[in-house]
């Protein structure tokens, strides 16, 4: 390693300071917002994926007037019946609307002897004494939950309002995290009684039933089966929900897009200006550098130096700036563009995801570009006769 | 040995501005040699010299130097045999003026990437020789003109070559440092260099040491 011509290639760096300076700082910047836009989709994505498996795989609810209605609980017994059925769970959810903050609760129903159809539910149930909770009038919320409540006065209980204007006042007993901030963010967990109490039903209706089958290749099988059988119902599959979680995140991505191609058109204009030519000043100096007996590739070794100091910078820069705005700031105003700006549904943390994949491709597209940028032009006045260079 | 062979130079040649620089010129230089070559500006002078240091091709004929076809040697053949042989002092002494005096002469070595101590004593040497090792780290732009000039001198002479070339070396400088820059020329001939410099100064045409003075006249020799 030539370490006389680095030493060149970074006095040439320092010697061009306000320019260098303003290159890394612009470069910064666009490396900065491709990565914030690679950085908040993955962890949508990410969330979006575990969400996914978490789904049950058929979902039957009752219909009325092409609205949703409480299903009767006789209809678990029925379905246990039907052929590679393997459990029939009744769930009793629905969402309350806590008006001081403007946002919805998802207040979901458990009872310690069901089995649950959420992997992060049984835990939680392992964890918790139901029937402790059921005696005590107690509940265990989600993180963001508790958040909402907190900001709200309501440091250890909170007071639901009943159909029949009637307040019910349940405790805190402890907090949650779900496997997806998405999950664990508005989700309120308290004793099948205590959720009926509330929203006023009657304890022979549950929400909806969610069935789990033996052998998933017969999940359309059985859903038209359950079809025939209860033609009042909607019998919801797995990838029925999965074509409307994506359809949503696809929409998402979609703005993705649109805003990663204009950074990404922005940064290879301010290539292209850069490609286009080289100052007077510098041919000057690369015809000196020529005329003092520099071959062509010593020139261009140093100019790959020099390019490759200020991408790299740049580049890192970038990333560090990125992961601090979308990690630890939350991605103020970015991320409501990808997620939306609601109030219904409390704030939630975007997961952490680092994926090599991710920064290869943000380094391989910019870095190689840039540097093609310098060198190309360089190439073609180092090409000439020194002669013609300086005149 | 050097042999300029029938050399024609057209510069923007086919196009409405051509200009003719050089006239089918025949020329040899002998190693050791100290040669002046004078005429007015536009005479084709410090054309020459560029193809005498391969820094430009002819149009026609060759340059040959030491039994090398040097014009017709491909482009970075003729970057090495310059960094090897040829110390080249131009009129505007071409020095980068945003690098420190060090710098500046050590950048003909830089490629080769030399033994760091060594180039170092060989620096301030030069430095020494040219009354300006106290400048060491000035930067280029903040130093006078006949400064400027020693450092571009010191710079021709880092890759201790056996060819120096100048081009109107003395056009910016004062008469008290035209006479320094002449002692420095004399001490370089006294080494066995061969020495070509391209001038209209008078004082060069009488000098006792010079060889030879060649006139130069619209692309064409009129005078040896």
């Amino acid at each position: 390693m030539n370490h006389f011509l680095i030493g060149f290639s970074i006095s040439s760096l320092l010697r061009r300071g306000s320019k260098s300076f303003f290159t890394i700082f612009i470069f910064t910047i666009l490396i900065f917002l491709l990565s914030s836009i690679l950085f908040i989709s993955n962890s949508i994505k990410e969330e979006l994926f575990i969400t996914l498996k978490s789904l049950p795989q058929i979902t039957v609810q009752k219909l009325q007037a092409g609205r949703h209605k409480n299903i009767e609980i006789s209809k678990v017994d029925e379905l246990l019946k039907l052929n590679g059925v393997q459990s029939a769970i009744p769930r009793v959810w629905g969402y309350y609307y806590f008006e001081r903050a403007g946002v919805n609760f998802s207040v979901v129903g458990i009872d310690s002897f069901d089995k649950q159809y959420k992997k992060s539910f049984q835990q939680i149930v392992k964890d918790t004494d139901f029937d402790e909770l059921s005696k005590n009038n107690t509940m265990v919320v989600g993180v963001g939950v508790k958040r909402v409540l907190e900001e709200n006065y309501y440091k250890d209980f909170f007071n639901f309002v009943k159909p029949n204007g009637e307040l019910k006042k349940i405790k805190i007993a402890s907090t949650f995290k779900g496997s997806t901030s998405l999950e664990s963010n508005d989700i309120i967990l308290m004793p099948k009684d205590l959720v009926l109490e509330i929203f006023g039903m009657s304890k022979d209706e549950v929400t909806d039933i969610v069935l789990e089958v033996a052998n998933p290749k017969e999940i359309q099988t059985i859903s038209k089966k359950i079809k025939n059988l209860f033609p009042d119902t909607r019998v919801i599959n797995n990838s029925d929900l999965r074509v409307s979680y994506q359809n949503i995140f696809d929409y998402k991505s979609g703005m993705f897009l649109a805003l990663f191609i204009v950074s990404a058109f922005t940064f290879f204009m301010i290539v292209y200006d850069k490609a286009s030519g080289l100052s007077s000043e510098e041919k000057r100096e690369i015809g000196i550098l020529k005329a003092l007996g520099w071959k062509i590739d010593d020139i261009l070794k140093s100019k790959f130096f020099e390019a490759f100091i200020v991408s790299f910078i740049s580049f890192l820069s970038g990333i560090i700036l990125s992961l601090f705005f979308v990690y630890t700031l939350q991605a103020p105003i970015l991320r409501d563009i990808f997620i939306g700006y609601s109030r219904l549904k409390p704030d939630f943390d975007l997961p952490f995801i680092l994926d090599f994949q991710t920064l290869s491709l943000l380094f391989f597209l910019t870095i190689p570009l840039y540097i093609a940028a310098i060198i190309i032009p360089s190439w073609r006045v180092a090409s000439m006769n020194a002669d013609e260079v300086m005149r | 040995m050097i042999e300029c062979k029938n050399i024609t130079k057209i510069f923007n040649q086919n196009r409405p501005d051509e200009q003719s620089a050089l006239k089918d010129i025949s020329l040899s230089f002998a190693k050791g040699e100290f040669i002046v070559l004078k005429g007015a500006s536009g005479s084709g002078k410090s054309t020459l010299l560029a193809l005498i240091a391969a820094l430009s091709k002819p149009t026609l004929g060759e340059v040959i130097v030491d039994g090398k076809r040097i014009s017709k040697m491909p482009d970075n053949f003729t970057a090495l045999f310059r960094r090897e042989n040829i110390g080249f002092i131009f009129q505007k002494y071409n020095l980068i003026p945003t690098l420190s005096t060090y710098d500046n002469i050590i950048v003909p070595m830089i490629p080769s990437n030399p033994d760091e101590k060594e180039l170092d004593k060989q620096v301030d040497k030069l430095l020494e020789m040219f009354f300006i090792t106290d400048k060491k780290n000035a930067i280029i732009k903040n130093l006078s003109g006949g400064e400027q000039q020693r450092v571009a001198i010191a710079r021709a002479l880092i890759n201790n070559p056996s060819i120096i070339i100048a081009d109107e070396p003395t056009a910016n400088l004062d008469a008290k440092l035209s006479l320094d820059f002449i002692d420095i020329i004399k001490k370089l001939k006294s080494e066995n260099r061969t020495i070509i410099i391209a001038t209209h100064d008078p004082l060069f045409f009488d000098l006792p040491f010079v060889d030879r003075v060649i006139e130069l006249k619209n692309g064409e020799i009129v005078c040896f």
